[in-house]
């Protein structure tokens, strides 16, 4: 299990050289090059670009040294437009909140959509299994922005309907601002995640391990619990990673229709004023976290399945 | 009940002679693709969804023939029109000024004494509030009888009918003279009903009491304006007063007056063309870069892999973005090559991934190894195992990526990172919508629903696909 | 199996007129069609037949492991009797009395030790879940106990092994561990359906050679089910031959293998092997396939494939003729097979029923 973790992180560190080197090589496609000192919008800002980038030097290999330097130090450098903020300081300010969301969306779709699967799984082919895989299509057809759009209108009816601001419309701060962005953007993975739970707890359900407990005279619960659960969940976790992937940047269209100041919102800001740094810095960021992610939900998976954890 | 014979005959013993297969099932046998499209004409929800996908496509490519609209014209008279079907437009004269209504017979402001009347009391409201001529988009004209010790006269307009005097939010308009009794109205009128309300104010305080009336307004368009959109052939078709026949609106239009129906048309044509265009090209590069490293096997295999591996971790949405500023594209420019190159660029190495591995299967696979005992050359064996036994996954893949390409530029086009406005996308119509969401659903309503449904026919054509090509798969769901 | 003379307490389980069907897309399958057999106390039976025949629907049907819809028991009784106290019908028994008996008073193995046990969880685990279930140790008393039953099973080092996951294990080793896990609570009847198929010859018996031992160690009774007329030539006291949902003969082993009284079962003694060198017989399979049981024939469901087929064959399926042999002394289970040609009007057969076996009505 050491040996799979260490190799698993060298392998997650090689990837994310990768995607710095691909972040560095796209940013300098671009046509003018960006990092060229006159699109600095400020004096001071170019020249502490010129400092710490050495843009004075030919890009290849000068730079990138510089720039890998500086990616493995966790020094992202310093805003184009945003005047002596260093990218660091906004990363670190927008990412606890796009992160609390994320937790909240990623409870929230997998606590649902195992459930859900499990039930439609069980109640195959009766009323609760097709009301919920009718919505499940529902939900894996309509785009996020839909459901943010309609999420906000709901509450918008809700609070005119009771005459009170039950819950928020937008905006950032308190856990009831978190409730239906989260919601809004755990949905498509929730909806994704219950049909695989209940294809894979179909699969279950017929297993001659299901068989043998129920030959033992385990009762239903229990057999549903110990042996049908506990195995169906298996594949759900494996896919865990991409999901969270899937929120993280789902968290772009939600930040921006709820106004939440995070890091996707950041990002998608960035765009808009060519903040070069920050651009790169978010990118790698992200692909950073991405890839920590994936190789945690693989060493969670090798917790759970002793086949994983104790044969390789 | 013992059956046991006792009444049976000699004859009943005789031995007759059976095949032994007698119970052999004959059944006409099938290809590959012969039963796979039995498979998928039994399921109806796959059927319906070919259906929605072929109306999509005519849509998308007879429709405009059809209706034949400019998605770019913009009618600033019909703004947020929900849907409605037939319309009519009354042409009007270009700029005929009012000249209003000034009464002569009456004073133009109260007497110095009555103003300087603490103990006066309030002004009432004007009596005979009325329209003058057609109320119509361009023009409202608006008389009212005139009030006694009045300086002036406040215009207010609302949508609803106002009951009290905190209702009539900010005036319209006013008049200066307690005879100037007449107002028009030319401020961004849409066809629909209107309160309009007067007040009277004696030059120092405004009355709280208000006189309203609805009006309906209709449709109307200056002859210069009907003739530069083609409503009328010439200037001589056509006098003041006429009525000529717009072009329906059955989707309604948008902030700018656009005609949904006909961005919707154009809209799918952005949508659909990267929706299919993209998979096409990457599940076809896929495909070969797949099939070639599944083929070579050893270090090439590795080699090609370690990149596929690569590419999969990219973030994906964040280097869509990435690659689309690294072509040069500024915010608010439409990009739908970078688009397209980014989505290939991003999406090739599942389908490899799924390919080398098919290839590598079916390698292995009892009857291909048998083959090549049978001294089968290589191009033999890609032609008559590889290709169609690949095909069928290659097919499935295509059509699950499609809906997700087709929600990719959605995304991306909604935070307004793909095809930008004025060029309609679903996902930027989506965009634009949402602005306007609460008073004019529509806007939004009508674009998200085509990429729903779009995505939901795709998605359930691809179930259906997967369920008649892999016999394997058919008892799960 | 029905001894000749009749004492209810002579038997652990008794099933009679069984009938199981299943809905499927394309109709009805009748895949048992009315079963009756006795099962001796302390004595193995097996039933013997060629896959898709309805054995194992028939003992799953007894255990309410049949998945319910689609599967359907129309009719029959199944009494468990213990020595002591009055009988248990298992035919429509609430799954909550169900449990109770199911692990404790009968114990079950699969045919696939690989698959059979879940491969998320110890196999001490595995083995304390039973004892929990039914005696209510604690999880620590249940471990001692694991330890033991592996033990018994002759599983060594069952310290550590009764904390390794299913996937440390070899498929024979399983089927011990499985073996185990049925044993767990002493049940009255053991239900081995097809328990040596998956595995290989010499672990084979090394299995059969350890549920010899077992049940005479505990006394209990055995149903085996297989296709394996070698298993069933070692392990059988008693044997009912099944075919196309039906049995068509039953008796001790030693009749059935000596003197069979159906084509269908000579047809079987034929197909398989024997390492006896006196006995050169060239293997003759049976020919053509067993019938389709959407539809199943009105008559004989061995019609179309038996070599000695009768003109009253085809439309009735006859009651089983009760066969009396000269050579019978000791022996005192009911030979009977349904086969027209027991009848007396029958045209003498060569090896079915001309060897001096005297026939009659039952």
């Amino acid at each position: 299990m050491w040996r799979y973790t260490l190799r698993r992180l060298i392998q997650g560190v090689i990837t994310v050289w990768f995607i710095a080197t691909a972040t560095f090589a796209a940013m300098h496609m671009v046509p003018g090059d960006p990092l060229g000192s006159e699109r600095a919008t400020t004096e001071s800002i170019r020249q502490s670009l010129e400092a710490r980038y050495g843009l004075d030097q030919p890009v290849f290999p000068d730079q990138y040294l510089i720039f890998l330097g500086n990616m493995a130090r966790g020094d992202f450098g310093i805003s184009f437009t945003q005047q002596n903020r260093s990218v660091n300081d906004i990363i670190l300010e927008a990412f606890p909140v796009s992160a609390q969301l994320g937790v909240l969306a990623v409870l929230f779709a997998a606590l649902g959509g195992v459930l859900l699967g499990a039930l439609t799984a069980l109640n195959r082919n009766r009323l609760p299994d097709v009301i919920i895989m009718f919505l499940v299509i529902l939900g894996i057809s309509i785009p996020s922005f839909v459901f943010a759009a309609l999420g906000q209108l709901a509450v918008v009816r809700l609070n005119d309907w009771s005459g009170q601001s039950l819950l928020p419309v937008a905006g950032w701060g308190t856990f009831q601002h978190m409730l239906l962005p989260a919601l809004v953007l755990g949905l498509g993975t929730m909806a994704f995640l219950t049909r695989l739970m209940r294809s894979s707890m179909l699969e279950v359900v017929n297993t001659d391990y299901v068989r043998t407990a129920r030959a033992k005279g385990v009762p239903p619960l229990r057999v549903f619990w110990r042996h049908q659960l506990r195995n169906a969940v298996l594949p759900v976790i494996t896919v865990l990673g991409p999901a969270i992937a899937a929120i993280t940047t789902g968290g772009f269209v939600v930040e921006l229709v709820f106004a939440i100041p995070g890091l996707g919102r950041t990002f998608v800001e960035a765009v808009q004023q060519l903040d070069y740094t920050l651009i790169m810095g978010t990118t790698v960021f992200y692909g950073a976290f991405l890839v920590l992610m994936v190789i945690l939900v693989d060493l969670l998976y090798g917790w759970v399945d002793p086949r994983v954890r104790l044969g390789s | 009940m013992s059956d046991h014979g006792q009444e049976l005959s000699a004859s009943d013993f005789t031995p007759v002679s059976v095949r032994p297969d007698a119970h052999g099932i004959a059944r006409p046998s099938q290809s590959y693709w012969q039963d796979a499209w039995r498979r998928l004409r039994r399921n109806r929800r796959a059927i319906a969804s070919l259906w929605i996908v072929i109306f999509l496509l005519a849509f998308t490519l007879i429709g405009p023939l059809l209706w034949r609209v400019d998605p770019y014209a913009q009618n600033l008279d019909r703004i947020s029109q929900p849907p409605s079907l037939a319309a009519q437009t009354l042409l009007v004269e270009r700029g005929v000024q009012w000249e209003g209504v000034t009464l002569d017979d009456w004073p133009t402001g109260p007497a110095q004494a009555w103003l300087a009347d603490p103990e006066r009391g309030e002004l009432p409201a004007p009596e005979g509030l009325e329209v003058v001529g057609d109320p119509h988009t361009l023009s409202v004209r608006l008389r009212w009888q005139p009030v006694a010790h009045a300086a002036g006269y406040q215009v207010y307009r609302n949508t609803y009918r106002p009951t009290a005097i905190n209702e009539l939010g900010l005036p319209l308009g006013e008049t200066w003279a307690g005879n100037d009794v007449g107002y028009e109205d030319q401020l961004a009128l849409t066809p629909s009903t209107y309160w309009y309300s007067i007040t009277a104010t004696d030059g120092l305080r405004e009355s709280e009491q208000f006189v309203s009336i609805p009006v309906d307004v209709q449709l109307a368009t200056t002859i210069e304006s009907a003739l530069a959109r083609g409503l009328i052939p010439s200037r001589d078709a056509a006098r003041a007063g006429d009525y000529v026949a717009m072009p329906a609106n059955p989707f309604g239009t948008d902030y700018l007056g656009r005609d949904m129906l006909a961005r919707l048309m154009y809209g799918a044509r952005t949508s659909l063309f990267i929706g299919i265009a993209a998979p096409l090209l990457f599940v076809f590069f896929g495909t070969v870069y797949g099939a070639f490293a599944g083929f070579a096997g050893g270090r090439t295999d590795d080699f090609m892999m370690r990149i596929a591996d690569f590419v999969i971790a990219l973030p994906f949405l964040l280097f869509m973005i990435l690659i689309r500023v690294a072509s040069g594209i500024g915010p608010g420019e439409s990009g739908i090559m970078p688009l397209l190159l980014a989505l290939v660029v991003l999406s090739w190495p599942a389908t490899a991934r799924l390919v080398r591995g098919q290839i590598l299967q079916i390698r292995e696979e009892g009857y291909v190894q048998a083959a090549r005992l049978l001294g089968a050359r290589d191009h033999y064996l890609i032609l008559r195992h590889m290709v169609p036994n690949t095909l069928g996954v290659i097919l499935v893949t295509l059509t699950f990526a499609i809906p997700t390409a087709i929600f990719t530029e959605a995304f991306l086009s909604f935070i307004g990172m793909g095809v930008a406005p004025p060029v309609p996308s679903w996902g930027s119509m989506s965009n634009e919508g949402l602005k306007s969401m609460l008073n004019s659903p529509h806007e939004l309503f009508f674009p998200a629903l085509f990429i729903s449904i779009t995505v939901l026919a795709f998605n359930m054509l691809g179930d259906g696909l997967r369920d008649a090509l892999d016999a394997r798969m058919r008892s799960r769901e | 199996m029905r001894q000749k003379h009749d004492h209810d307490q002579d038997y652990a389980l008794t099933v009679d007129n069984l009938k199981v069907e299943f809905d499927t897309y394309g109709g009805t399958v009748h895949a048992v069609r009315d079963v009756s057999f006795g099962l001796r106390r302390g004595k193995t039976l097996a039933i013997v037949g060629e896959s898709g025949c309805g054995k194992s629907v028939t003992v799953q049907a007894l255990m309410g492991l049949i998945p319910m819809p689609p599967g359907r028991i129309t009719r029959g009784s199944a009494k468990l009797r213990s020595a002591a106290s009055e009988a248990t019908e298992l035919i429509g028994l609430r799954e909550r009395e169900l449990n109770r008996i199911r692990g404790n008073r009968i114990g079950m193995i699969f045919q696939d030790p690989m698959t059979s046990l879940n491969p998320t969880m110890r196999i001490g685990d595995q083995i304390v879940e039973t004892l929990r279930v039914h005696r209510g140790m604690s999880i620590r008393e249940g471990f001692r106990e694991a330890e033991r039953l592996l033990d018994r099973v002759r599983i060594s080092e069952a310290r550590e092994r009764a904390r390794q996951y299913p996937f440390e294990f070899s498929g024979g080793m399983l089927q011990r561990v499985m073996i185990a896990v049925a044993l767990a609570c002493s049940p009255e009847v053991l239900i081995a359906d097809e328990p040596t198929t998956a595995l290989d010859v010499t672990i084979q018996a090394q299995i059969l050679d350890l549920m010899q031992a077992l049940q005479r160690e505990e006394g209990m009774s055995i149903i085996l089910i297989t296709h394996d007329l070698g298993v069933v030539a070692r392990m059988a006291d008693d044997v009912a031959v099944m075919y196309a949902g039906q049995i068509v003969e039953s008796g001790s082993a030693e009749a059935i293998f000596h003197r069979g009284g159906h084509p269908y079962t000579l047809g079987l003694r034929r197909a398989t092997p024997s390492n006896d060198p006196e006995n050169r017989q060239r293997l003759e399979p049976i020919e053509g396939s067993p019938p389709d049981l959407f539809h199943p024939p009105v008559g004989c469901g061995y019609f179309a494939r038996c070599p000695h087929a009768m003109q009253v064959c085809e439309g009735r399926m006859p009651d089983p003729f009760e066969l009396h042999h000269a050579a019978d002394t000791a022996d005192d289970v009911l030979h009977s097979a349904r086969c027209w040609l027991q009848h007396d009007q029958a045209p003498r057969t060569e090896g079915v029923n001309q060897n001096g076996a005297g026939r009659g009505a039952s």
